[in-house]
């Protein structure tokens, strides 16, 4: 058994997640203008928003997530690899918060997945 | 069980971690009753493991997680019970994935069994291994009830379409799995309780079961409204503003594919939804989704975004995945005439998108007279650029500066220049006249309502043979019904 303190570098992965939640969101909300009013990924780019509402919750008031959107364009693997990083950070209560999301990310994979 | 295998207690417990999440991502109704089948070991092995890790000093830790294991493990042994005693899912195959984690989690109590006997949580160091692996035990419960849940849920709404006009006995898996939702839901709020903490409430608008069906989504609208207003009163961010966009947008796409369900099913008028509710539904869905893309201009992506609304639009997605949704995209209209009475759907959706201009007035409001309207500095020289050359051309290739090139080269928040405003603002006078006719066009809908026989139920309130009978509300003033 490890001992799993949390640090600098959960945040920083808590920041990346964000950020690829919200590159997840945006993506989802373009394919869905593209297909029209009535495509269901209007709600799924809504429930990936959400979820990256979420984990910005959980950052400190200072985070930045400034930079370059993720090279990747597709919205159920941005969501895998969102999944991917919740992964390193440790279940803790200074992370409360975190399980919640996870359920929520490995929602959106399982929806966002044919 | 692998006897070569040398991982240590906390690579047992992600292994068991990351397992149920890939179940989570990948389970389908037909793995529901082998997990059912198989959940009970999960917890039982958890609680065996739970017990292996040594007692906390006294005054260490609360003595109520203990009480939240032992409480979990008997809710489990509850559910085991009813299982036997109605036979369902019965005899059959466990599900491989979740008894590895039943297993992994057995070998790490085995190896503190053997190997951790001397440990004592004196130290600092130790203790906080101890919490990081209670925390991570209750964490993989949460989320496999989750997944459990998904199963058996989708298990259902298969069972009842396959059964639906056959008899009571090949329908009754639907009351026994729905007895199985309840349970796994208590179990997950349980759980979710014990690791959610502070931000639980964020995310337990897929998870929390109330009323099914019509009766949440009809919650959830009311929710949403009440909820709109007070966050936009009293914190109208651009953040905020762009949640209840979207939300609003989702709301006309939602209301868009139930109604359409609802006029190929015969529970709403087939001519007043194609040449009145479909259009002004669209248009208003574009119109919501236009000035949603506006506030997401003045926004960052770490800006934050009120929970209460968060969870509000979280509560409001789930009521309609419950009805519409199949999988991956919109149920078949009869799977989701299967699921509700979409005509009583559609009475709902009609208050809503009535409750949705006044939403709209609340955002142009804001968008005219808060002078508090802040955003990045490029992305508002841009906006202000673009919004000059499309509502001006004559001033095209003038020298104005709307945003200073320091704030530009810094990207500093900055108050929104007089063109974004402009631009703001004649979007959301074209939302409020949109959102004002999609309103129009559904007070149709009330009326099929009025005309229903009283008792009708789950009957379709069938407009195909009204449709003819005279003109809607668009064209006449019919009195109606107070609505409560």
């Amino acid at each position: 058994m490890t001992n799993q303190t949390i640090d600098r570098d959960a945040w920083v992965t808590l920041a990346a997640i964000a950020q690829l939640l919200h590159h997840a969101a945006v993506r989802a909300w373009a394919q869905a203008e593209t297909e029209g009013p009535r495509s269901h990924l209007h709600l799924l780019g809504l429930g990936i928003h959400t979820a990256s509402c979420q984990a910005v919750a959980m950052l400190p008031a200072d985070a930045d997530l400034e930079g370059q959107p993720p090279a990747q364009d597709d919205v159920a693997q941005l969501l895998r690899s969102a999944e991917e990083l919740t992964r390193s950070i440790p279940v803790l209560d200074h992370t409360a918060g975190i399980s919640p999301l996870v359920v929520a990310i490995c929602d959106l994979v399982r929806e966002a997945t044919p | 069980m692998n006897r070569q295998d040398a991982r240590s207690v906390g690579e047992l417990l992600l292994d068991a971690d990351f397992t149920t999440r890939q179940v989570l991502m990948d389970v389908t109704g037909e793995d529901a009753p082998a997990m059912l089948r198989t959940w009970g070991e999960v917890v039982q092995s958890a609680s065996e493991l739970w017990a292996t890790l040594p007692e906390p000093v006294r005054g260490a830790t609360s003595p109520i997680d203990g009480v939240t294991m032992r409480r979990l493990e008997s809710m489990s042994q509850g559910m085991h019970r009813t299982q036997v005693r109605q036979g369902w899912p019965g005899d059959g195959p466990a599900d491989e994935r979740l008894l590895h984690v039943a297993e992994t989690l057995t070998r790490a109590a085995d190896l503190i069994g053997r190997r951790g006997g001397h440990i004592r949580p004196t130290d600092t160091a130790v203790r906080a291994d101890l919490d990081a692996a209670r925390m991570r035990i209750m964490h993989t419960l949460y989320v496999g009830a989750h997944g459990v849940g998904v199963a058996a849920r989708q298990h259902v709404a298969d069972v009842e379409l396959s059964t639906r006009g056959k008899s009571s006995r090949e329908g009754r898996g639907v009351p026994r799995g729905q007895d199985a939702i309840n349970r796994l839901a208590a179990f997950e709020q349980l759980a979710g309780a014990y690791v959610g903490n502070r931000f639980a409430r964020a995310a337990q608008g897929e998870q929390v079961r109330g009323p099914y069906g019509t009766e949440r989504l009809q919650q959830a609208l009311i929710g949403w409204d009440i909820q709109a207003h007070r966050t936009l009163a009293a914190a109208p961010t651009a953040a905020n503003l762009l949640l209840a966009s979207r939300t609003q947008a989702g709301i006309a796409t939602a209301a868009g594919a139930i109604l359409h369900a609802g006029a190929r099913t015969g529970h709403v008028d087939t001519d007043a939804y194609e040449h009145r509710l479909a259009p002004t539904v669209d248009a208003t869905q574009v119109a919501w989704t236009h000035v949603a893309s506006r506030w997401a201009e003045m926004t960052s992506p770490a800006d934050r975004t009120d929970l209460d609304l968060v969870h509000a639009a979280g509560e409001l997605r789930a009521a309609v995945r419950e009805v519409a949704h199949d999988k991956t995209t919109w149920a078949r209209p009869d799977v989701m005439a299967g699921r509700v009475d979409l005509g009583e759907a559609a009475q709902h959706l009609q208050q809503a998108l009535s409750a949705a201009v006044d939403v709209a007035c609340v955002i142009r409001d804001v968008a005219a007279q808060d002078t508090n309207l802040t955003g990045p500095a490029r992305a508002m020289s841009h906006r202000a650029d673009a919004d000059i050359d499309f509502t001006d051309p004559r001033q095209r290739g003038e020298d104005v500066v709307w945003v200073t090139p320091g704030d530009v080269y810094a990207n500093r928040t900055v108050a929104i220049p007089e063109p974004v405003r402009a631009g703001l603002v004649d979007a959301t006078d074209t939302l409020v006249q949109t959102a004002g006719n999609a309103m129009s066009a559904a007070a149709c809908l009330d009326r099929v309502t009025q005309d229903r026989p009283p008792g009708s139920g789950q009957e379709p309130t069938t407009s195909r043979g009204r449709r003819h009978e005279g003109p809607t509300l668009m064209a006449q003033e019919v009195p109606r019904a107070a609505r409560p």
